[in-house]
């Protein structure tokens, strides 16, 4: 097990908090995505294991080995910047070899290498441009081509694809990931876009704040959000807030039945959010709460049908997949929405932060 | 009624269009006269008064000889006698200017990339301190190295009375500054020296080397530092490999600007440079203010030490235009 391990790190910025008490494990061979909105200190986080940020407190392994005092320059992980940092005065394959050269490998080696990693990051032949004459999605190659080239323990990127256009990102998603497979070197990849971090992702560590929300695999984050600001974040959610009662949720007056709120005590203030791909639409086959809804709009986005609802709860979206049996709703029309059992994700009410 | 008026009216607004077109072509007229006059009168006075002919015991005047620049490069005698003694001169110039010009830009460049590293307060702080520092004359600067390389005040005296002369005695370092000229038999001194005078002239434009490697150092980006930190480069290797070439031009153009600046530093020069060992600006001005009172040979050397400034900047722009593509 050659992995690399967090240990109740801190970083303080002056009076602020960038990171708190974070404990981490990345698996040798993963790919784990810091996912969080921006200020959340993913990439302080990503800074502190590169070796560009020294932690306030707290303590880095790798394998068994401590790297906390570690300089950058000799834990040696391969970093892509979001703007890529490319030497200008370099052509693209001096910037490929450019660790090697440094680190005295005789040129011959380091031309070969150079060749197989441009092959690798699908760049062959050029080797000899520079790097002004290149696309935002060649100069990642390059980047990556770059960091891979000193064969990293760990591989690390900050925003990798926050410079490049919406169509060239989702390429690039899978492209990354089937190269990460392929290698199977230990990364990690700070990102904002949940959709970037489940595209890619072993394991996904969802941060606020300076502090760790939840870990765990996509799926498991999605379909099982720890706190409401999970739920929130990594997809859609329509959110309630109600009171616990013999086991069932008031809200505004209705209430709600499910198999989740059982460790709450009775009066307890929650959060409650629901999927909007969960709930039923005009079905009373299917158990759980009925609801009566009204139809105030219909957004077609093409793939999904966005069904906006009024209920007795509050607002909800509905969507569904194409395909999906629906009748033709329109605006204006009253219909019967049903919350399955386990649709809902009940929370404690989230503390009510001083900022 | 309103035929009459018509063409009127017309004539009028066309006669109000010609003014205003001609009030604006005389006021463009105007400043390109201004800019001409400013501009290319004084170098073309200088140049023509260069080709006059000195009238023994008294003025000068106006001619077309090149006797003036046959004495600057070989002498007035020639070709009876040669004598390089002005080409001497523009050799001292070019010599303390290149020095002094490097050891600025040496030594300001590791201080301004220290201060980009800072916060904005303190680098704005800086700025104005140093912008600040240009109001200082030359004579103000050079009296004040005046004073701290005095012999009897300044360095010297701290050297001897903290016993560093009997050191250098002991050690047998002080014949070898004796041999560069920076020691009498008693003491070390630098007054006159090279030494003192690239130092000097040095001192003089630290803070225009300073604010002429701001911005590039400023606009570099940062995260090309930390990309090659990740990837083995220690504080040595990141200087070398990525700072530097990201660099290299501003570095050579702001030590080209301030070279040829420094060909034109007179008082440093006149104070701290040996009398063997003085440049063409000092002779240029020893021509035309100073005992000879001879304007067209002033002028000649003026011109030569001109052109030599000119090729200089050529150069330096055809290199750095190579260096670029």
């Amino acid at each position: 097990m050659n992995g690399l391990s967090l240990k109740g790190i801190y970083k303080v910025f002056g009076s602020a908090r960038a990171v708190e008490n974070v404990h981490l494990d990345f698996a040798e061979g993963e790919l784990t995505a810091l996912l969080g909105p921006s200020g959340c200190g993913k990439t302080t986080l990503l800074r502190m294991i590169a070796g560009l940020e020294t932690p306030t407190s707290g303590s880095l392994h790798l394998g068994s080995r401590d790297i906390t005092a570690l300089a950058a320059h000799k834990r040696r992980f391969g970093m892509v910047f979001q703007n890529f940092a490319l030497f200008p005065h370099l052509n693209v394959r001096e910037n490929v070899v450019y660790s090697l050269v440094i680190s005295g490998t005789s040129k011959s080696d380091a031309i070969a290498t150079g060749e197989r990693l441009l092959d690798l990051v699908q760049l062959q032949g050029y080797g000899d441009r520079r790097v002004g004459q290149l696309s935002g999605g060649q100069r990642q190659r390059v980047a990556i081509a770059r960091a891979l080239a000193q064969e990293p323990e760990v591989f690390l990127l900050d925003e990798p694809m926050s410079a490049l256009d919406a169509k060239l990102r989702e390429d690039m998603q899978v492209e990354l990931r089937l190269l990460q497979q392929r290698l199977g070197v230990t990364t990690i990849v700070v990102t904002h876009d949940q959709r970037e971090a489940m595209t890619m992702a072993d394991k996904i560590v969802v941060m606020s704040r300076g502090k760790v929300e939840q870990v765990g695999a996509p799926q498991d984050i999605y379909h099982r959000p720890e706190n409401a600001f999970v739920a929130d974040f990594i997809g859609k959610a329509n959110f309630y807030d109600g009171v616990v009662e013999d086991g069932k949720l008031r809200v505004n007056g209705s209430l709600l039945e499910t198999n989740s709120p059982a460790n709450f005590i009775n009066g307890s203030d929650v959060r409650i959010a629901c999927r909007p791909e969960v709930p039923c639409l005009g079905r009373r086959d299917v158990a759980g709460s009925q609801l009566k809804a009204t139809v105030t709009f219909v957004r077609d986005v093409g793939p999904a049908r966005d069904i906006h609802l009024k209920t007795d709860i509050g607002p909800m979206v509905v969507e569904y997949a194409r395909g999906e049996e629906q009748d033709d709703y329109h605006v204006g029309q009253d219909t019967i929405v049903t919350l399955p059992l386990d649709g809902l994700h009940v929370f404690p009410e989230p503390r009510q932060d001083a900022s | 009624m309103s035929a009459i008026s018509d063409p009127e009216i017309l004539a009028n607004s066309a006669l109000t269009g010609r003014s205003r077109l001609s009030q604006l072509s005389v006021s463009k007229l105007v400043i390109w006269a201004l800019v001409l006059f400013l501009c290319v009168t004084p170098f073309a006075l200088i140049i023509a008064v260069s080709f006059g002919e000195k009238i023994e015991g008294a003025s000068w005047e106006w001619g077309f000889s090149l006797a003036n620049y046959q004495r600057v490069f070989v002498g007035a005698n020639w070709p009876e006698e040669v004598t390089f003694l002005y080409l001497q001169n523009l050799y001292y110039s070019l010599y303390y200017a290149v020095l002094a010009a490097i050891l600025a830009v040496l030594s300001a460049f590791p201080f301004t990339y220290l201060m980009t590293g800072l916060s904005r307060r303190a680098q704005s702080a800086w700025l104005v301190f140093i912008l600040s520092s240009l109001s200082l004359s030359e004579v103000f600067i050079v009296m004040g190295w005046d004073v701290l390389l005095s012999n009897r005040s300044g360095l010297p005296m701290v050297v001897k009375e903290t016993g560093l002369t009997d050191w250098l005695k002991a050690v047998g370092w002080f014949d070898t500054l004796r041999e560069w000229g920076l020691a009498n038999p008693r003491n070390v001194k630098f007054k006159t020296s090279v030494f003192a005078t690239v130092l000097t002239m040095s001192y003089l434009v630290w803070p225009y080397a300073v604010i002429l490697l701001y911005p590039p150092l400023s606009r570099m980006d940062r995260s090309m530092v930390e990309a090659a930190q990740t990837m083995g480069a220690g504080p040595w290797t990141v200087m070398r490999t990525v700072i530097l070439p990201a660099v290299r031009l501003p570095l050579f153009g702001a030590t080209l600007l301030l070279f040829v600046f420094l060909l034109g530093v007179y008082v440093t020069v006149s104070v701290f440079a040996e009398p063997a060992k003085q440049t063409m600006a000092v002779s240029v001005y020893s021509a035309v203010r100073g005992a000879t009172l001879n304007a067209p040979f002033g002028a000649a050397q003026a011109v030569i030490l001109l052109i030599t400034a000119g090729v200089f900047l050529v150069l330096g722009q055809w290199m750095s235009r190579r260096a670029a593509t």
